[in-house]
C-alpha cells in the first residue's frame, strides 16, 4: 500500500500543477497554487523513507524518485519558497491580476519540483526547460519594457544553454547507453576524454545559473522583477542549475587539479565580485543578486575543489546541497526582507540617476575609459560606438542583400525549372554517352 | 482472391470509391458528401489498423495485377509502408473535420472533397506500392489530383502557384521516370526488396547506377522540397488551410520524402548506396536544406508562408536521418516522418483557424491573440515547442535520434546543423509566441468573425487540439509499444539487419 501511494504521491508532485496549469481545470478550485503544492507536501510527511518509480515507457526510459536525505531536504525547501511565492503573488498590489500569472506559476512549479525528483539526465532535462520557459512567461507577462528586455535576454540564455546541455546528454548518452545519473557519471568519470561532456555541462548550467562572469542577465532580471519573481530567481534558476551541475558531473569520481584549480579561482573572483559590487550597491533590491552571485561563487570554490580532490567531495558533498538549500532561502529572505523594508513610509527612494552613479567602477568602466579618453582630447567611445554601430549596420544590410539574393535565385528557379531540368538531363545524357 | 490480397485493394478503395460518388454529388447535398468523407477516412483507418496489427503477427498482405508484361502493379504492405499509411490515415481523418469545418459554404465543395479523395488514394498507393512503377503511377496521380486543390480558389496568384507545382513536379516526374526506365533495363525488375536488388547485380557501371540515383532523387527532391527543386513549395501555401495542411504534412512533401527512403532502402539498399559514395552528399544537401530552410522562414511576415520554408528545413531532417547511414539515425529519419507531419498538420490548422476566425495571415498582425484564440493558440504552441525541438515534445525524440546516431555513426558535424537549425528555429517561432501572448492586442482584428461564445468553429478548433495532444502523446510516450518511434525501431532492424 505503502508503494503505491508513494509512486502515486510522485507521479502527481509535478503532475498535479501541470494540470492545473490549465485554466480549465481550475476554474472551480480555491487557491490551487496551494492545492498544487499538496501531493509535494504529502510525500514529504508521509513517506519517510526513501521511493522510486521506474517509468520505461515515458520519454526514452525515464524515472522519479526522492531519497531520504538530501531529496527530501531539497523539496521541503522548494514547497516552502514556493508558498512563499505564492502568497506574495496572490498579495501583491502593484500588479494588475491576471489568470495568466496563476498558470505560468503553476508550469513552472511542475518543472521545478520535477527536476528535484528526476532521476536521469533527460528527466531533469525536460523538466528543467519547462521550468525555464514557465518562468521566462512569468517574468515577462503583464511587465514593462525593462522587464521585457531583460526577460528576452533571459530567454537567449535559456536557448543557449538548453542547445549545450542537449548536446552533453547526447554525448553522455553515446558513451554510456544508460541516461541515468550514476550510470552517466561512472562512464563520464571512466572516460579517456570527458573534456567536451563536461565544458558543455559547466557552461551549460553556468549561464543558468548566472554563474560569475556570466551573470549578465541577472542583474538586470533581479532590477525589474517583482518580489514574488525575485524570490523565484533564487530558487527556480539558479538552485535548480547548481543542482545538475552536482548531479550531472562525476563529482567524487573524477580527478581533474587543473580544471578544478580554475574553477576555483573562478568561485574566488565571483566572490569577491559580488563583495565589492554589493556593498557599493544603494538600490536595496539588488542586494539578493549579489548575495546570489556569492553563494554560487562559494559553490563554485567547492565545486572545483571537489573535481580536484574527489575524496574531499565524498567527505563533504552533502555541504554542496545545504550551499544550495540556504542559497534559495537566503535569497528568499532578503527578497521578502527588503519587500517588507521598501513596503514602509520612511523607505528612502533611490532616484533613478543616483542609482545609476552608486554602480561601482569596475562595474562601469568602459564609461570611466571613455571619460578619461574625453579629458586626454581623445574621443574613443563616440568613435568606437560609431564603428560598432556601423558593424551592425553592415552586417544588416548583408543579411538584407543574402535575402534579396536567395530571393532572386528562387525566382530565378521558378521561371527556367524547365529549362534547367532539360540542361540536367542533357548533361546527364553526355556523361553517359562518354 | 483471399482477406491478404483483398485489403491493399480495400484501403485504396476506401478513399477512391467515395471520392468518385462525391464528384458527382450536387453542391447542396452537404450531409451525404460530409457522412462519404466521414466513413471512408474512418474505414481507412480501421483497415490500416488492421494490417498494422497483421505486419506486427507476422501476416502478408500483397495484391498482384498484371500492369505490362514482366511489371505487375503491386501493392504490398510491409513496416515502412505501414508508417506512412498510418500516418495518412489518421491525419487524413483530423483534416477531412478541418475540410468540412473550413469549406461551409463555399463554392464547388463537391469538386474539392472529390480531389481531396483521390489525393489521399494516391498517397496510400505511393506507401503501399511493392515496385517502382507502382511508386511512379501513384506518384504522378498524386501530382494530378493535388493541382486543383492548390488552384480551388481560382484567384491568379492561386494559378499561378498551381501552374509553378505543375512544372516543378511534372519535371520532377519525368526524371523519376527516365530514372525507372533506365534502371529496369538495367536490372529486369522494378521490385523492393529489403537491403536493395540493386547490390547484387552483376556487370552494372557504378557511373550508371550513381546517375539513375541522381535523377530517382531529383525526381523524388522536388515534392520532397529539396533545395534548389523547393521553390513550388512557398509558393504553393495560397491553397485552402486544409490542402496546405494535405501538402506539407500528409501527402505531398511526404509522399517525396518516403520515396527517397524506399530507393535508398529497397532499391539499392543503405550499405550498397554508401558504397557507391552516394549517401555523404545527399546528407550534405539536406544539411544545407534544414539550415536554408530556418534561414528563409526567420525573414517571413506571411505566416504560412514561414511555415513553408519550415517545412522546407523540417523534411531534410528524414532524408538526412537516412543519408547519416547507421540504425539510430535512421529511427531519428523515420520517426520525423511521422512527428513532423503532426506538427505541422497543427501548425497549418492553427494558422487557418487565425484566417477564417480573425482574418490574420501576417504574423505582424497576431499581437495578443492568444487572449482572443487561447486553445488554438495553445495548440500553436505545444506544436511550435516542438518544432525547436523542445523536451517531451515530438521534434524532441526525432533530434535526440539524429544526434545519437549521427555520433554513432561519427558523423559529428550533423550535430552543430541540429544545433543551429534548432537556434533558428526559435528564432522565427518564438517571436510569433511572445506576440501572441504577451503583446497587448490590436483594436481591432483585420476581418473578425463571431462564434458566440466559442473563439472558433468546433470543427475547426478540435482537429488543432487533437494534433497537438498527438504532438505530445508521441513524444511523452515514445517508448511505450506501437508508438511511432517503437514502429521506426522495428523498421531500422529489418533494414540493418544481417
Amino acid at each position: 500500500m505503502n508503494a503505491i501511494v508513494g509512486v502515486s504521491l510522485l507521479v502527481l508532485t509535478p503532475l498535479l500543477p501541470l494540470l492545473l496549469a490549465f485554466p480549465a481545470l481550475r476554474s472551480r478550485l480555491p487557491q490551487p497554487c496551494y492545492i498544487a503544492l499538496l501531493p509535494a507536501f504529502i510525500l514529504l510527511l508521509a513517506l519517510p523513507q526513501g521511493a522510486s518509480i521506474d517509468l520505461p515507457w515515458l520519454l526514452l526510459g525515464s524515472g522519479l524518485g526522492i531519497d531520504s536525505g538530501v531529496g527530501r531536504l531539497l523539496l521541503a525547501i522548494a514547497v516552502l519558497l514556493w508558498m512563499v511565492a505564492a502568497h506574495l503573488l496572490h498579495t501583491a498590489k502593484d500588479e494588475p491580476a491576471d489568470d495568466r500569472v496563476t498558470s505560468y506559476y503553476l508550469l513552472t512549479l511542475a518543472g521545478n519540483l520535477g527536476t528535484v525528483l528526476a532521476t536521469d539526465l533527460v528527466g531533469f532535462f525536460t523538466f528543467s526547460t519547462l521550468m525555464g520557459y514557465g518562468f521566462y512567461a512569468l517574468l515577462v507577462v503583464g511587465g514593462d519594457e525593462a522587464r521585457w528586455r531583460a526577460a528576452r535576454t533571459y530567454l537567449v540564455v535559456l536557448i543557449v544553454a538548453d542547445l549545450m546541455l542537449f548536446e552533453a546528454v547526447l554525448i553522455a548518452a553515446a558513451a554510456a547507453g544508460g541516461l541515468h545519473f550514476e550510470a552517466v557519471c561512472q562512464v563520464v568519470s571512466q572516460s579517456t576524454s570527458p573534456g567536451l561532456y563536461l565544458s558543455m555541462v559547466l557552461v551549460g548550467f553556468a549561464l543558468k545559473a548566472g554563474i560569475w562572469p556570466l551573470h549578465f542577465w541577472l542583474l538586470p532580471l533581479f532590477r525589474a522583477s517583482r518580489p514574488a519573481v525575485a524570490l523565484l530567481l533564487g530558487a527556480v534558476p539558479i538552485a535548480t542549475a547548481l543542482l545538475g551541475l552536482v548531479r550531472w558531473l562525476p563529482l567524487g569520481e573524477i580527478s581533474l587539479p587543473m580544471l578544478g584549480l580554475i574553477i576555483m579561482g573562478a568561485g574566488v573572483a565571483a566572490m569577491l565580485y559580488a563583495i565589492l559590487a554589493g556593498v557599493r550597491q544603494a538600490q536595496l533590491k539588488m542586494l539578493p543578486a549579489y548575495a546570489a552571485i556569492f553563494a554560487t561563487g562559494v559553490f563554485t570554490t567547492a565545486m572545483g575543489a571537489g573535481l580536484g580532490d574527489p575524496d574531499a567531495w565524498n567527505r563533504y558533498a552533502d555541504f554542496a546541497y545545504l550551499l544550495i538549500v540556504s542559497l534559495g532561502l537566503g535569497v528568499a529572505l532578503l527578497v521578502v526582507s527588503i519587500g517588507w523594508l521598501q513596503a514602509r513610509p520612511y523607505s528612502p527612494a533611490m532616484p533613478e540617476k543616483q542609482a545609476a552613479d552608486s554602480a561601482p567602477w569596475f562595474e562601469c568602466w568602459l564609461g570611466a575609459i571613455a571619460r578619461w579618453a574625453v579629458q586626454m582630447g581623445v574621443d574613443t567611445l563616440p568613435r568606437l560606438r560609431a564603428a560598432w554601430l556601423a558593424k551592425v549596420g553592415a552586417l544588416w544590410q548583408a543579411a538584407r542583400a543574402w535575402h534579396r539574393a536567395l530571393d532572386g535565385g528562387e525566382r530565378f528557379l521558378q521561371r527556367w525549372v524547365c529549362a534547367v531540368t532539360l540542361f540536367l538531363l542533357l548533361g546527364i545524357v553526355v556523361v553517359f554517352i562518354a | 482472391m483471399n482477406w491478404g490480397a483483398a485489403l491493399p485493394l480495400f484501403v485504396l478503395a476506401s478513399s477512391l470509391l467515395p471520392g468518385l460518388v462525391i464528384f458527382f454529388l450536387p453542391e447542396e447535398r452537404v450531409a451525404i458528401r460530409s457522412t462519404l468523407n466521414l466513413v471512408g477516412a474512418a474505414l481507412k483507418l480501421v483497415l490500416a489498423g488492421v494490417m498494422v496489427w497483421g505486419i506486427f503477427h507476422g501476416s502478408h498482405f500483397e495484391t498482384r495485377l498484371p500492369l505490362l508484361p514482366g511489371l505487375d502493379l503491386l501493392l504490398r504492405a510491409d513496416p515502412l509502408s505501414m508508417l506512412f499509411v498510418g500516418l495518412s490515415s489518421i491525419l487524413w481523418l483530423v483534416t477531412t473535420v478541418y475540410a468540412i469545418g473550413y469549406l461551409e459554404g463555399s463554392p464547388n465543395r463537391s469538386r474539392f472533397f472529390g480531389f481531396f479523395s483521390l489525393c489521399v488514394t494516391a498517397t496510400v498507393g505511393v506507401a503501399l506500392a511493392g515496385n517502382l512503377i507502382t511508386f511512379l503511377l501513384f506518384y504522378e496521380l498524386l501530382t494530378l489530383a493535388t493541382y486543383p486543390l492548390i488552384v480551388h480558389r481560382g484567384t491568379e496568384v492561386a494559378r499561378r502557384a498551381g501552374r509553378t507545382y505543375l512544372i516543378y513536379t511534372v519535371a520532377g516526374g519525368t526524371l523519376l521516370l527516365i530514372g525507372t526506365v533506365w534502371l529496369y533495363t538495367l536490372a529486369g525488375t522494378l521490385e523492393f526488396t529489403p537491403r536493395g536488388f540493386l547490390s547484387t547485380l552483376d556487370g552494372a557501371s557504378s557511373t550508371a547506377l550513381v546517375i539513375i540515383f541522381v535523377l530517382l532523387i531529383a525526381g523524388l527532391g522536388v515534392k520532397a522540397a529539396l533545395i534548389p527543386l523547393h521553390g513550388w513549395l512557398p509558393q504553393a501555401m495560397v491553397a485552402p488551410a486544409p490542402v496546405s495542411a494535405l501538402l506539407h504534412a500528409v501527402a505531398v512533401v511526404k509522399a517525396g520524402a518516403f520515396g527517397i527512403v524506399r530507393v535508398i532502402y529497397d532499391v539499392y539498399g543503405i550499405q550498397f548506396s554508401a558504397t557507391l559514395g552516394v549517401t555523404l552528399p545527399l546528407a550534405i544537401v539536406a544539411a544545407v536544406t534544414i539550415i536554408y530552410g530556418s534561414m528563409r522562414a526567420l525573414f517571413q511576415d506571411d505566416l504560412k508562408r514561414r511555415l513553408a520554408f519550415s517545412t522546407v528545413s523540417q523534411v531534410a531532417y528524414i532524408v538526412l536521418g537516412i543519408t547519416i547511414v547507421g540504425p539510430i539515425a535512421a529511427v531519428g529519419g523515420l520517426v520525423h516522418l511521422v512527428h513532423q507531419g503532426v506538427m505541422k498538420i497543427t501548425l497549418f490548422f492553427c494558422a487557418g483557424n487565425l484566417a477564417e476566425t480573425l482574418g490574420i495571415h501576417k504574423v505582424s498582425e497576431m499581437n495578443g491573440v492568444g487572449r482572443r484564440m487561447p486553445w488554438t493558440m495553445a495548440a500553436f504552441t505545444i506544436a511550435a515547442f516542438g518544432m525547436i525541438g523542445v523536451p517531451p515534445l515530438a521534434g524532441f525524440i526525432s533530434k535526440w535520434y539524429l544526434g545519437l546516431g549521427a555520433l554513432d555513426a561519427g558523423q559529428g558535424w550533423v550535430i552543430f546543423i541540429l544545433a543551429g537549425s534548432s537556434l533558428l528555429n526559435a528564432g522565427y517561432f518564438l517571436p510569433i509566441l511572445y506576440a501572441a501572448w504577451f503583446k497587448t492586442p490590436a483594436d481591432a482584428w483585420p476581418a473578425e468573425r463571431s462564434f458566440g461564445r466559442r473563439e472558433t468553429a468546433w470543427a475547426l478548433l478540435a482537429p488543432p487540439l487533437v494534433t497537438a495532444f498527438l504532438t505530445l502523446a508521441v513524444g511523452l510516450l515514445a517508448s511505450a509499444p506501437f508508438s511511432p518511434l517503437q514502429w521506426a525501431r522495428f523498421i531500422t532492424t529489418l533494414e540493418y539487419a544481417e
